[in-house]
């Protein structure tokens, strides 16, 4: 057993280039479903039925499809629109398609429950604009949601290792072509287990710093 | 796409249905196990159980499903794909189980578990006679969206060779060289599938009240 | 401050600060407001008094332009608020919000923003919407603290607050904005009775020092003592209007009788 960890040890650098992609995905793809599921939850929240009906369609697809599923119709479907990307592309397009319908999701129920008095009183007051949504609407709505987009982040966290599938050389990846090598793969998955326990545990404490400047305003 | 890549992908969404249904019969007893064992703060066992969560939560189903497939071998565990399917599904949803069991028990009225003692109820009895007839309903809504989320990542199993319904897709798409038809109809099915367990949670929820905050 | 009152009714020299006339608003079928007419010169206050559902907070979300009323029309300072000279094209959000931001608003519920300190609270709007300079408007901010009593609430977030601090905040909040107008609807109605006293102080010492306050509230107390000049609504209209001698002591109309008899009793 130690004389497979010490292999592993001398694998580390290819473990790395997998943990590096594992979390440039994970935060390359959050953010950019966040940004993008910001802008989804606005055809949510409308009171057009036209653009609801289609934004909420899209959201609840999304929620019945699972990952691996989606990733393989990007992979194979967008070569059909004329879209070639590597695997790795492929790979964060479906994490961002995915997660956009949950981060839409995720801010529309914190802002159909913000309390619409304290968005009228900044109005009064003489708010409007991308001034009123960036100093008044999204900063209760990422205080509400940080415990909610915390989770969704360690969901892509371990959705990033379905993408092993499509040979995205990311931390499962790594872990499987080391143990196929040297035929070690009860230290090679405990170790890529161990760094993503490690990796989630960082998301928790980032999300419970923010749980503790939410909760002293309420 | 032919009647027959229709049938084997029928097929093939009868294995993801069984597996999953047995990874939920073995996960659901395992996780109020575990729930118990942290509730009743059992020496040892309870900070075991609380690790096993936490571990287990954030661990990909792909990963934990190669660890189990490759690994147990080398210790001298023979299993087959198929088991090691049932297996990881299971030990990953247990874990989710626990919380949402966990949950229930901690919001679970103190005074009935007192009125239970004063009767001279022991604590297993109290917990069989009084406890948990309350609790499987309460917990069914959350333990019924964690079966919906279980069937979502059962397509990990795939990735070890079992012939769920992504992997019957793909070998249809293999031999037509067309891959996207057979996955286009497996999503369909995939779809239905999940609604039905969603219109179940929704039918749960109407029956027992609404899911609580666990999971 | 009765005399410039007067003056200002029977010469208007200069144009009121709030001038309201034939404010019309339904809602789906219910009239909510049936022409009504207000005006409001500087240094007065003015209190608004009236059973509820009589359109008294409506009456208050027009004058911002939160709701936008069927007819008539609001000037501030004989601006038009919500349409542009003219009074075909409405106006812009901008537009609005540079009227807007000559108000402050006093609500019911507080409405604090729950994600910022008291301070912060205080100079939101004047550096975000006024732009003027954060340190100036920081030390008046520090100022007006003082003022209402809870300099020490500085860097507190208004969850901690009692009812009667977070509303002296809110008063504090709206003074910060320099406005030409006050506006209050019922400052104190959502507070504990033993709270009331603190916040009635408050603002009698804002009218005292000569600020142009329109305020409904149901503290007859209040309005007998501070205001300039009473105006009672009853079904979206002004039944009656005048001195707070006259109104409370010898009420013209028999809806003000039957009111006061209902809110003086006590
Ligand atoms: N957005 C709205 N949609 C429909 N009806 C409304 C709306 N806002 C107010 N109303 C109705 O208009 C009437 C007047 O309401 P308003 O809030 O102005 O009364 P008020 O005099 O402030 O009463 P209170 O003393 O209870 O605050 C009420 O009957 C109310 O139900
Ligand atoms: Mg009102």
């Amino acid at each position: 057993m130690i004389r497979d960890f010490s292999l592993i040890w001398q694998s580390a650098d290819r473990l790395l280039d997998g943990l590096i992609n594992t979390v440039l995905l994970s935060l390359v793809g959050a953010v950019l479903a966040l940004a993008l599921g910001a802008l989804l939850a606005i055809p949510l929240m409308a009171s057009n039925p036209v653009l609801r009906l289609v934004s909420r369609g899209f959201v609840d697809l999304m929620r019945c499809v699972p990952f691996l599923m989606l990733t393989y119709l990007v992979y194979y479907g967008l070569p059909r629109l004329g879209l070639r990307f590597d695997n790795w592309t492929a790979g964060l397009v479906a994490i961002v398609v995915y997660n956009t319908a949950y981060m839409a999701e995720i801010i529309r129920g914190i802002w159909s429950r913000l309390e619409r008095e304290t968005i009228e009183a900044a109005v009064a007051f003489g708010f409007h604009g991308w001034r009123l949504v960036s100093r008044i609407i999204l900063p209760q709505i990422v205080l509400a949601a940080g415990p909610m987009i915390g989770n969704q982040l360690i969901q892509i966290i371990k959705d990033t290792a379905f993408l092993t599938i499509i040979a995205v050389p990311e931390l499962t990846h790594a872990a499987n072509s080391i143990q196929a090598q040297y035929f070690i793969p009860f230290a090679t998955f405990i170790t890529a287990v161990l760094l993503y326990w490690a990796l989630c545990m960082l998301v928790e404490v980032g999300v419970y710093a923010v749980e503790r400047i939410a909760e002293k305003r309420r | 796409m032919t009647l027959n890549a229709f049938l084997s992908l029928l097929n093939g969404a009868g294995v993801t249905i069984s597996v999953s249904l047995a990874g939920i019969a073995l996960g659901v007893p395992f996780g109020l196990a575990l729930a118990l064992l942290r509730w009743q703060r059992v020496p040892l066992l309870a900070p075991l159980a609380t690790v096993y969560v936490s571990l287990l939560r954030s661990t990909p189903a792909v990963t934990l499903c190669l660890l189990i497939f490759f690994a147990l071998p080398v210790i001298g565990i023979e299993i087959d794909a198929l088991s090691a399917a049932v297996a990881t599904l299971a030990l990953n949803t247990a874990a989710f189980n626990c919380e949402i069991w966990r949950s229930g028990l901690m919001n679970f009225s103190r005074d009935q578990i007192e009125a239970a003692r004063t009767f001279g109820m022991s604590g297993p009895l109290t917990f069989r006679r009084i406890i948990f007839p309350q609790l499987w309903r309460t917990c069914l809504p959350s333990l019924v969206n964690e079966m919906t989320l279980l069937i979502k990542s059962s397509t990990a199993i795939a990735v070890i060779g079992v012939a769920e319904i992504t992997r019957a897709a793909i070998r249809i798409g293999a031999q037509t060289y067309d891959p996207l038809p057979p996955m286009l109809v497996a999503t369909g099915i995939y779809i239905v599938l999940v609604l039905v367990f969603v219109g179940l949670q929704r039918f749960t929820e109407r029956v027992y009240g609404h899911a609580g905050g666990a999971a | 401050m009765t005399d410039t009152a007067s003056e200002s009714r029977d010469a208007p020299v200069l144009a009121p600060v709030l001038e309201i006339s034939g404010l019309t608003k339904t809602f789906d079928d219910k009239v909510v407001l049936d022409g009504v007419s207000l005006t409001v010169a500087r240094g007065q206050t003015v209190c608004l008094l009236g059973p509820s559902g009589s359109g008294k907070s409506t009456l208050l979300r027009c004058v911002n332009w939160l709701e936008k009323p069927d007819q008539g029309t609001v000037l501030l300072c004989g601006e038009r608020i919500g349409m542009r000279p003219g009074g075909v094209v409405p106006m812009g959000n901008a537009e609005l919000a540079k009227l807007r931001m000559r108000m402050g608003t006093v609500f019911q519920h507080f409405n604090l923003w729950p994600h910022l300190t008291v301070l912060q609270n205080i100079i939101e709007a004047p550096v975000h919407v006024q732009k003027r300079r954060r340190e100036e408007v920081i030390a008046e901010a520090e100022a007006l603290l003082e003022n209402v009593g809870l300099a020490d609430k500085r860097d507190a977030f208004p969850s901690r607050l009692s009812g009667g601090q977070k509303q002296r905040v809110g008063i504090a909040r709206a003074l910060a904005m320099k406005p030409e107008l006050l506006l209050f609807d019922e400052p104190t109605s959502a507070l504990d009775p033993e709270l009331v006293g603190e916040v009635v102080a408050v603002m009698k010492s804002l009218s005292q020092a000569g600020s142009t306050m329109l305020v409904v509230t149901h503290e007859m107390g209040f309005a007998r003592e501070t205001a300039d000049k009473v105006v009672l609504m009853d079904g979206g209209r002004v039944v009656e209007e005048g001195g707070p001698e006259e109104f409370f002591g010898n009420p013209r109309t028999e809806r003000a009788r039957q009111f006061l008899q209902r809110y003086v009793s006590a």
